[in-house]
């Protein structure tokens, strides 16, 4: 059953703006009720769907596309004792063995890459924090307007289908807004790690799948990467961890199954893949940029650093007189640091150029904390080169998935867009995409394989 | 008829219904392209062709004699030679002891091709070649036999002939020690020529003639393209920039001059794109499936250390690599596309502690094994005698996020199979791993069972049981038999097969497989493969179940009583 409001049902969320939602409140199995919120005047429920067909029963639809983001996943985490689940589903479908994740290996980052199809410096969103140059701090990019293209989910909606999502982390829920037709706001949010745990995001994938049947939806679970961060034993036996693969695999196990039982298996598309793999540090290998770039007389007080775990963003606030020889100064006293791995200018990485002057990466087995040596006690980091390994691939029994394939193409996450939009048959953005449509996933609409 | 089916029947002639003489039957020994012809170093629109042609009964290997000449070669999509590619003329003489390079360009990527050479109205044996896929595409498969340490006095060739006997190679990845410095022994299966230990450019020229001279040898050049770097014994025993072991001077005159005359021969009678003064290591690719790395590790390393608890293993000064082919080798693997980035590498790169376990007999004959520094008992020779440069390669991979590196080895005249610890001392508990490497035995060269003068899977299945207890990165070890491996690369996996000859000095030998290993993509494991390649359940390590259960718990019971 369900019940649709038009008064908000939760407190509205940093830039969300509740007047202009509806709201779906869907009793789930587990006896909880999930909120889902729809965009004033979109269609809150596929057209298939309101063809009279019962809750959990699929209607009449030839595709449905569901992007898994597995938040922190290794592709060496998939493992048939662990994940037998993920195991069974990568093996049936179309595997990307080389797979990585995009610069800068952050959620945000790859999370926008994915739905958009380009990268952060057409995006807007280089880093989960940066320093932001007109309000002067440095902040989390999680307003909607962060991102400055389009993205999938409302590019999807404006074709008349259902697009919708199911992010578990705050930021990534408010930074993509208002743009799937439909939308679960994570809760409960667990205090620190700001997310919900993965029972309750698959209960509401569940729902939302159930009573509103979207064609495409994307989804976050956060679990295994919010433990993994916290996992004391992650650089030895990540006991901590284990227990979260397992019980999120289990998770993905049940939706499929659930795909299965419905009926709408044979026209799912489930592309499971992770924004940025997971390297542990112990306490001794952490780097402080703060206190080198203040001992220095021409750079006190007029650098920012935004830390991203594996990576600082270094911006200079100083005059711009100065910002060339002070950058240059930056790279030198990045380097000299224990544990710096290399230094790039943002442009190279092809990172939004007001993102940052520099960005810094550490090596593996280190981390960043700043701006102070507590600021980042966490053991698990990304955000360096060491974290790009991704696992990607794409299951379901839709008729124009590839079955049992390994694939050595360099796959990445601004792959999934261009891919996605292939199969919804969607022009691609002004500008072309700067991913590429994973062909060797997909038969052709004629059902040919393509090379 | 499939290619093996062809080679199996005998020649190519068969296909082609001209009179032409197969890959795998030996070039006739008066005809003027007696050692037989190669190939090399394929590209996906280029490979490089070899032969030697004796113009004369005078001009023979390392003489000096015999007329400037002109060779013609061809290329053609059939045995036949109906459809020629290509087709064109290479000069040599007595300068390049008459030895023909051509390099074939224009050609089509991923391509068969069969080739010969003509001088005066003699043909040459036909030979058969591969291009390499084009740069980026997919490729769905490659096959490539990996072979080290062929000694002509230690026994037969047996294994280049299963090897090309199987029809399937694209590649032949040799290793090193291609050949053997030493002079004639006594008591050996067959003799060196030279009978003296080569020193010289003539030396050297008339020992590549011989070795050229063995039909499984000349089979397999005709039957793939090679890719070849050099270990030590190309030139001296545990060379090294300024030296080797097995290198006095002045006595046996300047080592600058007898390297030159060894890299000189190397260059003229091996199917390499290398020619003195230049740099033999280099980089082949096969479409987005791999790429193959071949390193040059003795032009540029520093003097080994004389002792394992000399603090110069770990010196940042002395290197294995040489600086230039170090930052070559970690940009290469950062900055790979293909998913494979295999390595051809001479020496072993996995750490190997020796167990304090084994009998002084054993250490000995372990002592003998990895080379006679004297007093040593474990390998300095190896990467493990420069801790520094292996510390580099394995921290750019780690750093980098680097997957899919798999080296290949040889030199140790044993089989292993083992995992790079991304970190040693987490490696027990976290079974992370950077890399991994995969050792091919030796053709003929001794091993442990030969030193120890037992029979094979016998003593040497105890000592081989302690090392892996103390080494848990060591997945497989073989320390008896001779023989060659396979390695299969597809987007799935590498796996490697181990074959085992009956008998090194019967050249109709015998082999079987003893050992399957595979590397699934997007692990840096390693797992053993219940049935190899051709479908055969391996009797890993040549040993039964029982034996090698036993041999372990023989290794733990001394472990206890230490």
């Amino acid at each position: 059953m369900n019940d649709e409001n038009t008064a908000p049902a939760a407190a509205p969320r940093h830039g969300v703006d509740a007047s202009r939602r509806r709201f779906l409140r869907v009793a789930t199995t587990t006896g909880a009720a999930i909120v889902l919120s729809t965009a004033a005047g979109a269609p809150a429920v596929s057209a298939a769907r309101s063809g009279g067909h019962g809750p959990g029963v699929a209607g009449e639809k030839d595709l449905r596309v569901y992007v898994l983001v597995v938040d922190g996943l290794r592709p060496d985490e998939i493992d048939p004792g662990v994940t037998p689940n993920l195991y069974a589903l990568r093996a049936e479908g179309t595997h990307f063995p080389q797979a990585r994740a995009l610069p800068v290996t952050e959620t945000l980052p790859n999370h926008v890459m994915m739905m958009t199809g380009v990268r952060p410096d057409r995006s807007g969103v280089p880093a989960n924090d940066v320093y932001d140059r007109d309000e002067g701090v440095v902040r989390t990019l999680d307003r909607p307007s962060d991102i400055r293209v389009p993205t999938l989910l409302e590019r999807v909606a404006g074709t008349g289908r259902v697009s919708g999502s199911v992010l578990s982390k705050e930021y990534l829920y408010t930074i993509f807004g208002d743009r799937a037709s439909v939308r679960w706001e994570p809760e409960p949010l667990i205090p620190v790690t700001d997310h919900a745990p993965d029972l309750a995001t698959k209960c509401a994938l569940s729902a939302m799948v159930d009573e509103t049947d979207p064609d495409l939806v994307f989804v976050n679970l956060g679990d295994v990467d919010r433990v993994g961060h916290a996992d004391l034993t992650g650089t030895s036996l990540g006991l901590l961890r284990t227990g979260a693969l397992a019980a999120t695999d289990a998770h993905v196990g049940r939706f499929v199954d659930e795909l299965r039982s419905s009926g709408r298996w044979s026209s799912s598309v489930v592309m499971v893949i992770a924004d940025h793999s997971m390297d542990w540090s112990h306490g001794h290998k952490m780097i402080s940029l703060q206190a080198p770039l203040e001992a220095d007389e021409a750079l006190a007080g007029k650098v920012a650093i935004a830390q991203n775990g594996g990576a600082d963003l270094l911006t200079f606030t100083g005059p711009e007189s100065e910002r060339g020889a002070a950058v240059a100064r930056m790279r030198e006293i990045a380097l000299a640091t224990s544990g710096v791995l290399s230094v790039h200018s943002p442009a190279k990485l092809r990172l939004a150029p007001d993102g940052a002057d520099l960005v810094v990466y550490c090596e593996a087995g280190w981390r960043f904390s700043d701006p102070t040596p507590i600021s980042n006690p966490i053991p698990g980091n990304h955000g360096h080169p060491a974290t790009e390994p991704i696992p990607f691939f794409v299951a379901g029994g839709h008729p124009r998935v590839r079955k049992g394939v390994t694939s050595s193409a360099p796959a990445t996450t601004v792959d999934v867009a261009p891919t996605v939009g292939e199969l919804f048959a969607l022009p691609p953005v002004a500008g072309g995409y700067d991913g590429a449509t994973r062909h060797e996933a997909l038969f052709s609409r004629s059902g040919s394989a393509i090379s | 008829m499939n290619r093996r089916q062809v080679l199996r029947t005998g020649s190519l002639a068969a296909v082609g219904g001209a009179a032409l003489t197969g890959p795998a039957v030996a070039a006739g020994a008066e005809q003027p392209f007696r050692h037989g012809v190669a190939s090399g170093d394929p590209l996906p629109d280029s490979v490089l062709l070899w032969t030697r042609l004796t113009p004369s009964a005078d001009a023979t290997p390392g003489s000096g004699r015999g007329v400037e000449s002109v060779v013609r070669w061809e290329m053609a999509r059939d045995a036949g030679f109906r459809r020629i590619a290509a087709r064109g003329r290479v000069p040599t003489g007595p300068g390049r002891d008459h030895t023909v390079k051509a390099d074939v360009t224009g050609l089509e990527p991923d391509t068969w091709y069969y080739f010969r050479f003509s001088w005066r109205g003699a043909t040459s044996p036909v030979g058969r070649t591969r291009t390499a896929p084009t740069a980026g595409s997919a490729v769905r498969s490659l096959r490539f036999g990996v072979v080290s340490c062929s000694n002509w006095q230690a026994g037969h060739f047996a294994a280049y002939r299963h090897l090309a006997e199987r029809g399937d190679l694209d590649l032949v990845i040799h290793l090193g020690d291609y050949l053997y410095e030493y002079g004639a022994g006594s008591g050996v299966p067959r003799r060196h020529d030279p009978p003296v230990e080569m020193t010289t450019l003539e030396h050297y020229r008339r020992r590549h003639a011989q070795y050229k001279t063995d039909p499984s040898l000349q089979a397999l050049h005709a039957a793939a393209p090679f890719a070849v770097t050099w270990d030590d014994h190309e030139s001296a025993n545990d060379a090294w920039a300024g030296g080797a072991e097995n290198h006095t001077e002045p006595d046996e005159g300047t080592w600058a001059d007898r390297r030159a005359a060894s890299q000189q021969a190397y260059a003229e009678w091996m199917p390499v794109r290398y020619e003195p003064g230049g740099t033999l290591y280099r980089r082949l690719t096969f479409g987005s499936l791999a790429e193959l790395s071949m390193l040059d590790l003795r032009s540029y390393r520093s003097e080994q250390v004389a002792h394992p608890f000399d603090g110069g293993i770990h010196d940042g000064e002395r290197t294995i690599t040489g600086r230039e082919q170090l930052d070559w080798l970690t940009s290469g693997l950062t900055t790979a596309t293909a998913q494979w980035k295999l390595v051809g590498n001479s020496v072993m790169i996995s750490p190997v502690q020796f167990p304090s376990t084994l009998t002084t007999r054993e250490f000995g004959a372990i002592t003998e094994l990895v080379g006679p520094v004297e007093g040593v008992p474990y390998n300095v020779d190896q990467w493990d005698g420069y801790t520094s440069d292996r510390a580099a390669v394995l921290r750019a991979l780690r750093d980098h996020g680097v997957s899919g590196t798999v080296f290949l080895t040889g030199d140790i005249h044993s089989g292993w199979a083992a995992e790079l610890p991304a970190d040693p001392l987490t490696y027990p508990l976290s079974g992370d791993a950077v890399a991994t490497e995969l050792v091919c035995t030796s053709v003929t060269s001794d091993n442990l069972d030969d030193y120890l003068n037992v029979r094979p899977r016998t003593l040497s299945l105890v000592v081989e049981a302690a090392i892996k207890l103390a080494n848990p990165h060591v997945k497989y070890l073989d320390f008896d038999s001779h023989g060659f491996s396979v390695l299969d690369v597809t987007p799935e996996q590498v796996r490697m097969d181990w074959f085992r000859l009956a008998d090194r000095a019967d050249p109709a030998s015998a082999a079987e497989v003893t050992a399957s290993y595979r590397v699934p993509a997007g692990t840096g494991g390693l797992e053993r493969a219940p049935r190899s390649m051709d479908g055969i359940v391996p009797r890993y390590e040549a040993a039964t179940e029982h034996a090698r259960a036993d041999a372990r718990s023989r290794a733990l019971a001394r472990q206890e009583e230490r």
